[in-house]
């Protein structure tokens, strides 16, 4: 079999809080699949973001490997890691905050088609509308400033930056956790389509198990920095074995429907 | 309401306003009313104000129109002082960026530098960089931003710490972005602000400097400044004191003046940031 | 069922820009005296508005039409004393700078016509009612100092301690992660039970609403679109769009996105 689009191994970033040294992550393993769901959950502080930014390389690890697309995502630097940049993205929980104040639609997405050279000056704006269309936008939004838009256009707008330079993986950090019930929805299916047609792979990080049931293949849920289980999105929420598992899913409250 | 409307509603943002318009005013017309050299001899010398209405200010030593000088060295105070915050500005601006973003060693190295020159009289540093280049206007201007840059550096770097923690920050470092450009294109603009916040009192403090320069002799030789006129008075100082008094007033209006613009736009921007 | 408070006609409206934005519209409700009241409905559609015209809150921008009655009051409500208050934010209404213990101790002195002594004793009660491991060492602790549930912890001891009619909770666990989500419903559902408070749950998650309260009013666009029992509302919601919002939300039983039959795009 060929190795797994990421895999991370005995990951751990400790941080100083006071005196006190604390692992906010602690010898973490996992691995995602090509085209695959993996979702991360478990309780505040638990070290999930913490995750993403490592995956990332937005913070460095005190130990741990990473391996991307075959490579030792380590051992990567300057040009070569801003290169392959371009196949790991991220869509950060509060939208507004994710994207430069004085930014407009249009730039945010001309950012990494010029970065990456993808598309000439001329062809990113057909690019950029394409982009804007495939995530259930219309062009003409394009000139607007980012804090001109609805929190679930800008939440597109982040999905549309993420895919605009074909990734193998994107990085969901409480993404839909903010959005209204009907737009978080929407953006669910479309992250579902953009997987079906693209074999895009999601790390999906999320304290809503409902969500998670709904998006993920496979779940690891983190206590205090440590993996207390994994496996089978489905079979880890209807029988968790861990007591954080347990205590997850006995909180999460529950519409009783008694359909007709 | 927009934010022009708001600054000009702020009373000492209307007297700022006010004495620097008229400023600006002699300065643009100095060469429309006093066309020809103005450190040529007009008339009689030591002539005093308000006597004879073609030189309504009087004459001086050698006998050059006071008025004329004023309107001239008006340009040089307003030039100089321009020129030189707008220099300290962008210096600062940038190495407190680059301290800020880039951290570690360069950031020490850049901050010790800083502390280096702020712990130099910014006046003493001036000086000696005018005595050893030579007196210019342009060395003049550089002599000046070269004490008066340290503050901006300190204001921007600040100001970039906490930025860059931001996730817009991250959001440019996942798009792939260089670090130079994320420094100056995604941070700089953003911390702009404060730092602009500082230019009045570099303004007025760059034209003191130039003043005082001026005063001991190290201004451009070919310009009248307002510092130059003052220390040409001193010589009479008992007999006309209004050559050195009169020059005088248009420095301390003109420090006034750059200072009540600056707490308008401190108080408008107060304003707006305790609304939203 | 003798009301508490009753709501006629309430529209109200923020100036804006030199526009008028109508956040209430023509609001008709009677909130019973003990009873549990959940509001829910989608960002922007009036939630907090309501809560700040029942409170009293609203800022000097907004103007009111139509009245709040207290037929179960029977005199106009003082905010603090008579109704409590717990935001979504803790930090936010808690003074940085101020023990938590002195906090909670101000409502009591003040309202209560307590001594600072006795504030403090029942700060410390409080504190022990709201379960706050180590209520001696919490008296002294600045906000800073204690996590987020623990913040909101201390608001809610804050918001009870002049033992107020009405309790108004506005987004109080949306910060929160879902374990301690649950220990504070469970927490506000025990305290309003135990002092016969009256709760106006404000909340956006209808699945949490429909498990701590008794009825559920139903915004969108600053309208009231149903109110009934919680049981009618989620199992036979009498609107269409009750029904989209249940539809879109998902529980721990929710099938795959990918699976569902008929998903449009
Ligand atoms: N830059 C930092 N400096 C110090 N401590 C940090 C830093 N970042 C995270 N931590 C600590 O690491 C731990 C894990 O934090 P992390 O943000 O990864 O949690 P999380 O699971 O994402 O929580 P949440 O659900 O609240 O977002 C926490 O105890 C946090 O306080
Ligand atoms: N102080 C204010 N000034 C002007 N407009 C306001 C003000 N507060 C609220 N609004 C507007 O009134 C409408 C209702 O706002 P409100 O805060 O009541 O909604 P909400 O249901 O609580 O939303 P959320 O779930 O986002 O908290 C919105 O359109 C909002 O923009
Ligand atoms: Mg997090
Ligand atoms: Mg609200």
């Amino acid at each position: 079999m060929s190795s797994p689009l990421l895999s991370v191994s005995g990951l751990t970033k400790r941080y100083r809080r006071g005196v006190k040294i604390i692992a906010a992550v602690d010898d973490v393993s996992f691995h995602i699949e090509t085209g695959e769901t993996l979702a991360l959950a478990g309780p505040s502080g638990s070290g999930k973001s913490t995750i993403a930014r490592l995956v990332l390389r937005l913070v460095e690890p005190d130990a741990g490997r990473i391996r991307f697309e075959g490579e030792d995502f380590l051992a990567l630097g300057g040009a070569a890691l801003r290169s392959r940049r371009a196949r790991l993205q991220m869509v950060f929980q509060d939208p507004l905050a994710a994207f430069n104040p004085r930014a407009t639609v249009a730039r945010v997405l001309d950012d990494p088609l010029r970065v990456h050279g993808i598309a000439s000056r001329q062809e990113r704006p057909r690019r950029i509308a394409a982009l804007l269309e495939r995530v259930g936008l219309t062009p003409d939004l394009a000139p607007r400033a980012i804090h001109e838009i609805s929190g679930g256009q800008r939440q597109r707008v982040a999905i549309a930056r993420a895919i605009a330079t074909k990734p193998s993986l994107i990085v969901f950090d409480e993404a839909v956790s903010a959005l209204d019930l009907s737009v978080r929805g929407q953006i669910l299916r479309l992250l579902l389509d953009l997987q079906r047609e693209e074999r895009i792979a999601y790390l999906f990080i999320s304290h809503d198990l409902g969500v998670i049931s709904a998006i993920a293949h496979r779940v690891v849920i983190l206590d205090a920095g440590t993996i207390a289980e994994s496996g089978n999105a489905r079979a880890v929420i209807d029988a968790p074995q861990s007591a954080i598992g347990k205590a997850l899913v006995a909180a999460t409250p529950r519409l009783n429907r008694t359909r007709p | 309401m927009n934010p022009l409307r708001r600054f000009l509603r702020v009373p000492e943002a209307r007297a700022g306003v006010v004495i620097l318009a008229a400023l600006l005013a002699m300065a643009l017309s100095a060469s429309l009313f006093f066309p020809g050299d103005p450190q040529a001899i007009a008339g009689p010398a030591l002539l005093p104000p308000f006597k004879d209405w073609s030189l309504p200010l009087g004459t001086d030593r050698l006998g050059r129109d006071v008025l004329a000088e004023l309107f001239h060295g008006a340009r040089t105070s307003l030039a100089v002082g321009i020129a030189a915050a707008a220099a300290a500005l962008v210096i600062g601006a940038i190495i407190g960026t680059l301290a800020g973003f880039a951290g570690g060693l360069i950031d020490e190295l850049l901050m010790r530098t800083t502390d280096a020159f702020q712990t130099v009289p910014s006046f003493l540093l001036a000086l000696a960089f005018v005595s050893v280049v030579g007196p210019s206007l342009g060395v003049v201007v550089a002599a000046i931003a070269l004490g008066a840059w340290t503050g901006p550096a300190r204001v921007a770097r600040a100001e970039v710490l906490s930025i860059r923690e931001r996730d817009f920050v991250a959001g440019a470092r996942v798009t792939g972005m260089h670090p130079l450009e994320i420094a100056f294109r995604e941070i700089l603009p953003n911390a702009l602000p404060p730092v602009l916040a500082l230019s009045s009192v570099i303004v007025a403090a760059a034209i003191l400097t130039e003043a005082a320069l001026s005063f001991l002799g190290l201004g451009d030789p070919n310009r009248v400044t307002w510092g130059g006129m003052i220390a040409e008075g001193r010589a009479v100082l008992r007999t006309a004191p209004f050559l050195s008094i009169i020059p005088g007033i248009a420095l301390v209006l003109t420090v006034l003046g750059v200072y009540l613009a600056g707490e308008g736009v401190v108080e408008t921007t107060a304003v707006r940031r305790s609304l939203s | 069922m003798t009301a508490l408070l009753s709501i006629r006609d309430l529209t109200v409206t923020y100036r804006r820009d030199g526009g008028e934005v109508a956040a209430l519209k023509d609001i008709s409700l009677d909130i019973a005296a003990g009873e549990r009241l959940a509001v829910i409905g989608e960002s922007g559609s009036g939630k907090s508005t309501l809560a700040l015209a029942v409170a009293g809150l609203l800022p000097a921008s907004a103007r009111v039409d139509g009245k709040i009655d207290w037929p179960g009051l029977g005199h106009t409500p003082l905010g603090g004393r008579d109704i409590g208050f717990v935001f979504q934010d803790p930090s936010a209404s808690l003074d940085p700078v101020m023990p938590v213990g002195k906090q909670i101790a101000e409502v009591a002195y003040t309202h209560l016509g307590l001594g600072w002594p006795q504030a403090y004793a029942k700060a410390r009660t409080l504190l022990e009612r709201v379960r706050l491991p180590d209520p001696d060492a919490a008296l002294h602790a600045f906000p800073h100092q204690l996590s987020g549930g623990q913040k909101q912890r201390v608001a809610i001891a804050a918001a009870i301690a002049a033992g107020p009619k009405l309790l108004i909770a506005d987004e109080a666990t949306s910060a929160l992660d879902t374990i301690v989500q649950a220990e504070i419903v469970a927490l506000v559902r025990q305290l309003v039970a135990a002092d016969g408070m009256t709760l106006l749950f404000i909340s956006h998650d209808i699945a949490l609403a429909a498990e701590l309260a008794e009825r559920i009013a139903v915004f969108r666009y600053g309208g009231l679109i149903e109110i009934g029992a919680a049981r009618q509302i989620v199992s036979a919601p009498r609107h269409a769009y009750t029904s989209s919002l249940l539809d879109a939300h998902l529980g721990l039983d929710a099938e795959p996105l990918s699976l569902q039959a008929g998903t449009p795009t």
